[in-house]
């Protein structure tokens, strides 16, 4: 179990000329990921979700908020300490071209860590090309044809694999999977989504599902939350299926609306948009982040702040800032919009497609 | 009357196997007006297919055999030097893989411009910036900023545009995308997808889209040809060939395609890898391995792409109602899975 409170995450960068200044990457986010459960990020490249995944697996520091596994906060512990538990939470990189050594066979790739590991439990290194073989299994792959292969012998799909055996070969609790699909074919990607599902039901492993793509978040499993990020600001959440279905912040129904039709099998939403421009870091957004991007903003969004509130509620969940999303529970859909609204941007399939 | 015409096309690449076929006897007709889909998995050809149209098919590959006729030019494949390089870039609009890194970092785009304009030797560069400041304007960008920047001031769908304004600044009646949203995020992309159709209808421009992603090829095509070990297996009108997919190997792509309506249990990976230069299958069907349709015929005869009504053409043994209505069985040899 993970839970994250308001982790922030600022950069600092300076110019040659133009002096210090502060990038925020995230700013205070929060999600709790259940023993077994699934929990996807989106949003588009620079909102921070690598950030987030970075932060979840050591590989980079937070300067705000906490951040629990199973109880524990880590940034009491000492670095030695802490390594035990992001021992547990293995990430799943985006390029499976770049992620493994070129110059290493998939045996030696999955051979160091399970000796490492078998030291560590206490277990026989010598039994570690079974447990190789028994990974490879698993994760779909012939042991004895992938083993003495280098990785330019495979193909994107199969490394990708790879990469996912080899995560799995100190016996992680969390995946995270970091657009583990979004470099791979399009007709290999269901076969690594359907994979990384599998794990959740046959391993218990939680899965924390970073992407831009929205369609495939929906492929990770049942019961997860979705989470959709917006320059380092969660603006809308809830479950995955809920968000998809009945967005209301106008960033959610973007995206959405960015997701290709399959024309002849699905017919446009009839209230498809797009951002009005381009995202331009330097205007200043005292107010929603997202304004001079909506098409629905109003004076009032340039002022004011929205924070996370229960859709519903009073009418339009305005003015329920009393209540602290915190305590709703899983699943509970919940958005940081003013003037939230239900639009029909999703595709709608055409009935009895064969004719 | 097509734009570009290709006939009978056969590239080769020499391998330590001998000289083995990357595209095997593609034809393929690219119209006025009309936006061509071109799809299919990594390795199954279609960029070599389409650096063919530029006769720029890189060695150790050779175009062993066709011709790609270009409307107003002639034979292509032909060319040599100095014709040669007036067409690339100048009838024929090429946007290339990844091209937000195929852009020079040491050069301004508008410095990049002009080596393109002397380079074509376009007389008057003043034009060719007004025109160039134009389509960028055009496409949503601020074009007197763009030309002053270098690339890495610029965001990937912006480079990804700049690369569409290259290729038609010359008046490119030909525009060929490689994989032009693959490393973009959805915003990104349908904004480039959004662009790409304006610009095409503006310009009534020939357009070719090579992509492995048939669900954004779909959202502005006219037209799809299916790739399948250097084989187009299929083509068609793109509405009709997504609602009746007559090949096996279409079926699997679209059902394969992740997507946010439908049933999430229903879509199904393809099955086994595709195949490279030295694993397709050197007698009968190239997809017979992964099809879950196959019978006898396709072991030891291959199929030819065949046209039939309606504009349509397939490559199959199968009868097409077969492929529709089908639920297909187990593939006859499927490898590891990849």
């Amino acid at each position: 179990m993970i839970q994250a409170r308001g982790i922030t995450r600022t950069y600092q960068t300076h110019g040659a000329f133009t002096g210090a200044h502060a990038v925020p990457a995230l700013r205070g986010v929060d999600f709790t990921l259940p023993d077994g459960g699934a929990v996807s990020f989106i949003g588009e490249s620079g909102c921070g979700k690598t950030t987030l995944g970075k932060i979840l697996t050591g590989l980079e520091t937070f300067d705000g908020g906490e951040l629990v596994v199973d109880g524990v906060e880590l940034s009491g512990l000492s670095a030695r300490a802490r390594a035990r538990y992001f021992r547990r939470i293995q990430m799943i990189h985006q390029d499976p071209y770049s992620a493994l050594n070129p110059t290493r066979t998939v045996e030696a790739t999955l051979g160091d860590p399970l000796r490492m590991r078998a030291k560590e439990i206490g277990g026989d290194p010598g039994k570690w090309r079974e447990r190789a073989a028994e990974l490879l299994t698993l994760v779909g792959l012939e042991p004895a044809a992938v083993l003495p292969k280098y990785p330019h012998q495979l193909s994107g799909g199969q490394r990708q694999r790879v990469v996912i055996a080899r995560a799995l070969t100190v016996d992680p609790e969390v995946l995270i999977a970091d657009e583990a699909v979004s470099m791979i074919d399009v007709s290999m990607r269901l076969g690594i989504l359907s994979l990384l599902r599998d794990l959740r039901t046959r391993l218990g492993i939680s899965l924390v599902f970073i992407t831009h793509d929205v369609a495939t978040a929906r492929y990770v499993g049942d019961g997860g939350e979705l989470h959709v990020i917006y320059r380092g600001e969660v603006v809308e959440r809830g479950l995955t299926d809920d968000v998809i279905l009945t967005p209301v912040h106008p960033y959610t129904q973007c995206l959405l609306s960015a997701v290709p039709i399959m024309r002849g099998l699905e017919e446009p939403g009839p209230d498809r948009m797009a951002p009005i421009r381009a995202l331009d870091e330097r205007t200043a957004t005292p107010g929603c982040l997202f304004e001079p991007r909506c098409p629905f903003a109003t004076q009032e969004c340039a002022l004011t702040h929205p924070t996370l509130v229960p859709l519903g509620g009073d009418g339009a969940g305005v003015g329920s800032a009393a209540v602290d999303v915190g305590d709703l529970g899983d699943g509970a859909h919940v958005h940081a919009c003013l003037h939230p609204a239900a639009r029909r941007v999703v595709g709608v399939e055409i009935g009895a497609a064969s004719a | 009357m097509s734009e570009v015409s290709v006939r009978a096309l056969t590239i080769e690449y020499q391998t330590s196997a001998g000289w083995l076929p990357a595209v095997a006897d593609a034809w393929l007709d690219l119209r006025p007006g009309e936006i061509t889909g071109l799809v299919g998995e990594s390795g199954s050809g279609k960029s070599t297919l389409a650096l063919a149209l530029l006769n720029a098919v890189p060695a150790p590959g050779r175009i062993a055999a066709g011709t790609v006729e270009l409307a107003g030019v002639g034979d292509v494949t032909r060319l040599t030097g100095k014709q040669l390089r007036k067409v690339r870039g100048g009838a024929l609009g090429y946007v290339f893989q990844a091209s937000q890194n195929s852009l020079n970092p040491l050069k301004t785009i508008g410095r990049q411009l002009l080596d393109l304009g002397r380079s074509h030797e376009v007389a008057d560069l003043r034009a060719l910036i007004a025109r160039a400041k134009d389509l960028a304007d055009r496409m949503g960008l601020d074009g007197d900023r763009v030309l002053d920047s270098y690339q890495h001031q610029l965001s990937g769908g912006m480079r990804q545009r700049v690369g569409i304004v290259f290729a038609l600044v010359l008046n490119a009646k030909v525009l060929i995308l490689d994989e032009p949203t693959t490393a973009l995020d959805m915003l990104s992309q349908a904004s480039v997808l959004d662009i790409v159709r304006k610009v095409h209808d503006e310009n009534q421009l020939s357009t070719l889209i090579i992509t492995h992603d048939i669900g954004a090829v779909s959202e502005i095509a006219d037209r799809l040809a299916v790739m399948y070990g250097g084989r187009i297996v299929e083509d068609g009108p793109l509405l009709d060939v997504l609602r009746r997919p007559s090949h096996p190997y279409t079926k699997a792509l679209i059902g394969a395609t992740a997507r946010i309506t439908g049933d999430v249990d229903a879509a199904r990976a393809l099955p086994g890898r595709p195949p490279d230069l030295t694993t397709v299958a050197r007698v009968g069907c190239v997809f017979r391995d992964r099809c879950g349709f196959a019978v006898e015929t396709c072991a030891t005869v291959e199929p030819v792409l065949a046209a039939s009504e309606d504009g349509r053409r397939r490559a199959c043994h199968v009868e097409p109602s077969t492929v529709l209505s089908g639920a297909s069985g187990t593939p006859a040899a499927v490898g590891e899975p990849a």
